[in-house]
């Protein structure tokens, strides 16, 4: 989502910026040469003429309205989405922050877990307030096999100093052989 | 400072204890928030314009204003009363979106700065500027160095009056966090503070790890 803001705010700017250009040469043209009754770039006595035919119930015009509504959502859910999703650590001065990336910590963990060899296999996500873990056992699993791989990250949490501890689930699931 | 105690000791307050750490927070990437709230704000005035339209057209707020023509002749009588002040706020307007618009893109292409430090030679005429990739490379070897990094990249930030450190380490395997930060802290910005010549140097340290370098599972 942050990627997607910094491609498309300049974008954004420069359509805003072109649009006020356009607004400013017309009304300027057709202020200072009336008689031609023609548009300079844009053929806007055309348009008066559609848009004086059109009624607000007709076709185009809703789902015109509608797309524009959509465009807005999109453009509001991705300026509210496009926050840091960073885990924060404990620093050990105040001018100092120390920061990492879930995807960082969910290695960390999926190492720690794979280390085991309890696990067959197994696939992490993590946040900076939950850390899952769905493990793969072996053909006749350990039955304290969860417990096992939960003790294992809560050992690595510990000596992680994170300032907000995640919460870990784990889930084991049968080995699938492809 | 080494001790584990400062790890969970309580945040000092202040204002000025806190303006360090908004300052090392601020460090950590460049910033958004700008272009947040911008598109926030446009993405709510769309929202609300087709919101608003499509419920006009849907006879929400009854048949006979939906029936009416997009370019109303009342609004148009409207204009063509008041020509002269309908065209200078049209002009008007152009011109604030193009101030708009122009500022938004220039903001969001300009390179983030890395400020100089300015090095009280103690000689009035003298005035020694260090060069801000100077510093970092110098940081960033010195922090290439310590147990547990595999690699480092430094850069300065902020302002030329309040700079900022940006310490990027990937990790080795076998990297001791704790023990690493508390090394950065009292070795490596005490030695970059004292040779920059600064009081404070707020730091945003970023963790990575290596490429996946894992051994084979099948022995």
């Amino acid at each position: 989502m942050r990627l997607l803001l910094r491609l498309l705010a300049p974008l954004l700017g420069l359509a805003l910026a072109a649009a006020g250009v356009l607004l400013v040469i017309e009304v300027v043209a057709a202020w200072v040469r009336p008689a031609t009754g023609s548009g300079l770039l844009v053929p806007w006595p055309e348009w008066r003429g559609t848009l004086g035919n059109l009624s607000w119930d007709e076709y185009p015009v809703p789902a015109i309205a509608v797309a524009v509504a959509v465009v807005g959502l999109l453009l509001l859910l991705i300026g509210l989405l496009a926050r840091r999703s960073d885990v924060v650590l404990a620093a050990p001065a105040e001018e100092m922050t120390v920061t990492t990336s879930p995807r960082v910590l969910a290695r960390l963990v999926g190492r720690r877990v794979r280390a085991g060899e309890d696990a067959a296999s197994a696939a992490v996500t993590a946040s900076r307030r939950r850390v899952a873990v769905t493990a793969q056992g072996w053909a006749d699993p350990d039955p304290q096999l969860r417990e096992s791989i939960a003790a294992g990250v809560e050992e690595l949490l510990d000596e992680l100093p994170l300032q907000q501890r995640p919460r870990v689930t784990v889930r084991v699931v049968e080995r699938r052989y492809p | 400072m080494s001790d584990p105690v400062s790890l969970t000791r309580t945040p000092p307050t202040g204002p000025a204890s806190a303006r360090l750490r908004k300052r090392a927070r601020a460090a950590v990437a460049r910033s958004l928030a700008g272009d947040r709230w911008r598109a926030v704000l446009l993405g709510l005035l769309l929202l609300a314009g087709g919101v608003l339209v499509a419920l006009l057209s849907y006879h929400v707020f009854g048949a006979a204003r939906a029936g009416r023509p997009l370019l109303d002749p009342m609004i148009v009588d409207l204009l063509r009363a008041e020509p002269v002040a309908f065209r200078l706020a049209a002009i008007g307007g152009g011109l604030l979106l193009v101030l708009i618009g122009l500022t938004w893109a220039a903001r969001s292409v300009r390179p983030e700065r890395r400020p100089d430090v300015v090095v009280d030679g103690g000689r009035p005429e003298t005035r020694i500027v260090v060069n801000a990739v100077a510093v970092a490379e110098a940081v960033a070897a010195q922090a290439g160095g310590l147990p547990g990094v595999h690699r480092a990249r430094a850069r300065l930030v902020g302002s030329e009056s309040a700079p900022a450190l940006r310490l990027t380490l990937w990790l080795t395997e076998d990297a001791d966090v704790r023990a690493l930060l508390d090394r950065i802290d009292d070795t490596l910005l005490a030695s970059a503070r004292e040779s920059l010549d600064l009081a404070v140097l707020p730091v945003a340290v970023r963790l990575e790890l290596d490429a996946p370098n894992t051994p084979p599972r099948v022995r």
